[in-house]
C-alpha cells in the first residue's frame, strides 16, 4: 500500500500543515483585493505570500518555498534525501515563468525551464536522481501523486517526495483576466452567484512510501486516475465526461457511503462547478458531501492537488467536513450536498477531484488505515 | 511493446525509421506536413508550435496504424515529455503583455502556455477519453521515459499509449520522437 | 460602412488565424459562431481583445459579446457606434 509518511503546506495561512488546517477550520482566508499590483491595469483578488519575506538571492521565490516546504516535511522523518532510492517529483504549471519578463534580471534565464528549477531543488537536497516535473495544468498536483504511487508500486524507489508549487505573477493573472475567468470579489464555489476564480500562492509537500501493512492512523493513497474530456482545450465537458470517468475509477468497488466527502476542484467559475456537479451525479456520488477550499486559498494551480489532499486528510483526522467558504445558495443544476459550515463525520475516506485546461481531469481516493 | 514510431526534426521526418519526403524545413515543414498528410483540421493553424508538432507527429503515427474510425475510446493514453515545457507559447504570450503602452493579453496565446494542451488536442482529435499527461525533464533520457510509460500501464483501463518526447524551444527549433506502445 | 466591414474581416482572419480564408469568403450576414464560421469560446475572447486593440472598445461582460459577434455586419455596426479610435 502507498502510505503518506509526512507532509507540509506553506501558504499565506501558515508554514506548517497544522497551522494551515487550523486557519481553514476557523474560516480564515488570505484572499485580498490588489489594485495596481505588478503594473496590472485591472484589480484582482488573490491569496499572496509576502514577497519581502523571501530574500535568499540564490533561489527564486518558487524555489525558496519548495525547499522550505520539503525541508519541513522531512523534519520528523529519517529519510536520506542523498539516497538514489528517493525520487523528487515537482508539480507546477508555470514555475519561474516571471523570468520571461524583460525587467527581471536577478536570476539566470535557464531557470525558467521547469527541469532546471527542479534540479536546483534536488541539488539543494543532494539527491542524485533526475527530478520529474509534472506540468498537467490545474490537475498537476493529483497527477504527481499518481506518478508517485506508480513509481513506488514498481519498486524502484523507497520514497517519493511530491511537491506542488505555483507563485502568482503578472503573466498568470493577466492571462486569467484575458479569459474573463477571475472573480472581481472573493470566489463563491458552487454558489448561484459565482462569477469566477481567485488565484493563490502556495507550496505543498507529501512524502509517500510503500508498506505491506498499515496501522489505523496511516493515510493510504488507494487509487487514482487521469482522464480527458476529449471536448475542448479551455472549456470543460458539458457532460463531465473526463471527471466522471476519473471518479468512477477512483471510487472502484468502494461503497460511496464510506466517503466522508469529495473535495472538489470547485474553482467557482460557472462552467467548472456545473461540470463537477454533473460528473459527481453520473458517478452515483450525489449523496456524498462536497466541499471546495478555493475560498480559503484561491486556486493554487500546481500546488492545489497536493495542498487540498493534505487539508482533507487533516479534516478527516479531526472528524470534520470543512465548510465551503464563499458558498451560500446552491447554483448548479445537479443537486450537491454543499455547506458553508464545518460538519462532523466519522468516515475515514475521501476523493480529491480536479480538472484543468487541456480537458484533463483527475481523481484520487485517500483512505485512513486503508480500505478494509 | 513498441509498435510504430515517428521522428520529426526541423530537417528530417522518419516514419517507422523510413524517411518521409518533404521540401520545407523548420516551421514551414510542419505546415507542409499538415497540407500533405492531414488537410482537414483548420484548428491546426491556431495551435502553438508544440501542439502543431505533437499533433502532426501523432497523425503520422496513427496513419500507419490505419483503421482511423475516430470512435470514442478510453483505453489509449497520451503521455509526453520534454525539456522546454511551453516556452515558445510562453514567450509569445509574454510579448502581448510586455509593453505597458500596448498591453493586450491574448487569451488564444495564453491557453497554449500549458504544455499539456498538446495532449488535449490529440485527445480531442481522436476522441480519447483516456489518460493525458505531460512531464518535464531537463534532458532527453530514454530510460526515464520508457520506465514512466511502462508504469502508466498500471492504470486499470490503459492498453496502449501514444508517448515520447515532444520538444520545442521556439518556432524553428523542435524535435518529436514519439511512438505507439501496447501493453 | 463597406470599408469597415472589409477591414474587420481582414482583422478577424488575422486575429483568429483563419488560414486559407480571404475577406471575400466571409459572408458579413452569416453567423460567426456555431454553423457559419464555426468559431468557439476562445475566439470570442480573442475578438474582445481585437476590438479593444483596434477600436478602443472595452467589453467587460463577455456575455455581451454574444449579441455583438452575431455577424460581421452586426459587429461593424457596434464598432461604428462605439469606437474611440
Amino acid at each position: 500500500m502507498i502510505v503518506c509518511v509526512a507532509h507540509n503546506i506553506i501558504s499565506p495561512l501558515g508554514s506548517t500543515s497544522a497551522e494551515n488546517y487550523a486557519a481553514v477550520k476557523s474560516g480564515m482566508s488570505a484572499l485580498k483585493k490588489y489594485d495596481g499590483l505588478w503594473g496590472l491595469p485591472e484589480p484582482f483578488v488573490a491569496s499572496l505570500l509576502d514577497r519581502n519575506a523571501y530574500k535568499d538571492e540564490r533561489y527564486t521565490i518558487d524555489e525558496q518555498i519548495v525547499i522550505a516546504s520539503i525541508s519541513k516535511a522531512l523534519e520528523n522523518t529519517n529519510i536520506d534525501t542523498k539516497s538514489s532510492k528517493v525520487l523528487f517529483i515537482l508539480s507546477t504549471t508555470k514555475g519561474n515563468v516571471f523570468l520571461l519578463d524583460k525587467n527581471e534580471n536577478g536570476y539566470p534565464q535557464d531557470r525558467v525551464r521547469l527541469g532546471m528549477m527542479a534540479r536546483e531543488v534536488t541539488k539543494h537536497f543532494g539527491n542524485p536522481n533526475e527530478p520529474i516535473v509534472v506540468s498537467n495544468a490545474c490537475i498537476s498536483g493529483v497527477c504527481a501523486q499518481i506518478e508517485a504511487m506508480r513509481y513506488l508500486e514498481s519498486g524502484e524507489y523507497n520514497y517519493v517526495i511530491v511537491c506542488g508549487v505555483d507563485v502568482q505573477s503578472a503573466f498568470i493573472v493577466s492571462g486569467f483576466q484575458s479569459f474573463k475567468a477571475l472573480s472581481p470579489d472573493e470566489c463563491k464555489p458552487f454558489d448561484a452567484h459565482r462569477c469566477g476564480l481567485n488565484l493563490g500562492d502556495a507550496a505543498a509537500t507529501i512524502i509517500y512510501t510503500k508498506k505491506d501493512k498499515v496501522n489505523d492512523n496511516e493515510w493510504v493513497a488507494c487509487r487514482g486516475a487521469i482522464r480527458n474530456d476529449a471536448n475542448h482545450i479551455s472549456g470543460p465537458s458539458r457532460v463531465g465526461e473526463g471527471s466522471f470517468r476519473a471518479l468512477r475509477i477512483a471510487l472502484g468497488d468502494l461503497n460511496p457511503e464510506k466517503l466522508a466527502f469529495i473535495n472538489a476542484h470547485g474553482t467557482a467559475t460557472p462552467y467548472n462547478d456545473e461540470m463537477e456537479s454533473i460528473a459527481i451525479e453520473r458517478a452515483g456520488l450525489a449523496g456524498v458531501p462536497v466541499n471546495s477550499l478555493k475560498g480559503y486559498y484561491g486556486h493554487t494551480m500546481g500546488a492545489a492537488g497536493v495542498l487540498e489532499t493534505i487539508i482533507s486528510m487533516q479534516a478527516v483526522n479531526d472528524h470534520n467536513i470543512l465548510g465551503t467558504r464563499g458558498f451560500e445558495t446552491l447554483g448548479v443544476t445537479h443537486p450537491l450536498d454543499v455547506s458553508n459550515q464545518n460538519r462532523a463525520t466519522e468516515k475515514r475516506a475521501f476523493i480529491k477531484l480536479l480538472s484543468g485546461f487541456g480537458g484533463c481531469n483527475a481523481a484520487l481516493l485517500m483512505a485512513k488505515g486503508g480500505l478494509k | 511493446m513498441m509498435k510504430h514510431s515517428v521522428i520529426i526534426t526541423p530537417e528530417h521526418v522518419l516514419v517507422d525509421g523510413n524517411p518521409l519526403m518533404h521540401n520545407e524545413k523548420g516551421s514551414a515543414l510542419l505546415t507542409e506536413l499538415y497540407r500533405n498528410h492531414i488537410g482537414d483540421y483548420p484548428k491546426f493553424f491556431k495551435m502553438d508550435t508544440l501542439s502543431k508538432l505533437g499533433f502532426i507527429a501523432s497523425e503520422l503515427l496513427l496513419n500507419i496504424e490505419g483503421d482511423r474510425d475516430f470512435e470514442p475510446r478510453e483505453d489509449r493514453a497520451v503521455i509526453f515529455f520534454n525539456r522546454s515545457a511551453s516556452l515558445q507559447a510562453d514567450t509569445h504570450y509574454q510579448s502581448t503583455i510586455q509593453d505597458p503602452e500596448h498591453f493586450f493579453p491574448s487569451p488564444a496565446a495564453f491557453v497554449y502556455t500549458l504544455p499539456n494542451i498538446v495532449t488535449g488536442e490529440i485527445a480531442i482529435r481522436n476522441k480519447y477519453f483516456g489518460e493525458t499527461s505531460f512531464m518535464v525533464i531537463d534532458d532527453y533520457d530514454e530510460q526515464i521515459i520508457m520506465k514512466n510509460l511502462k508504469n502508466a500501464f498500471q492504470d486499470p483501463i490503459t492498453k496502449s499509449i501514444i508517448g515520447g518526447w515532444v520538444e520545442c524551444s521556439d518556432e524553428e527549433h523542435f524535435e518529436a520522437k514519439i511512438f505507439l506502445m501496447e501493453k | 460602412m463597406d470599408e469597415l466591414i472589409y477591414t474587420l474581416k481582414q482583422q478577424i482572419i488575422e486575429a483568429l488565424n483563419l488560414e486559407d480564408m480571404k475577406p471575400e469568403d466571409i459572408d458579413e450576414n452569416a453567423s460567426l459562431f456555431g454553423e457559419g464560421l464555426g468559431l468557439d469560446s476562445i475566439d470570442a475572447l480573442e475578438l474582445i481583445v481585437m476590438m479593444e486593440k483596434n477600436y478602443g472598445i472595452k467589453l467587460q461582460d463577455p456575455a455581451k459579446g454574444k449579441e455583438i459577434f452575431k455577424s460581421v455586419a452586426v459587429m461593424a455596426d457596434f464598432i461604428a457606434k462605439n469606437r474611440t479610435k
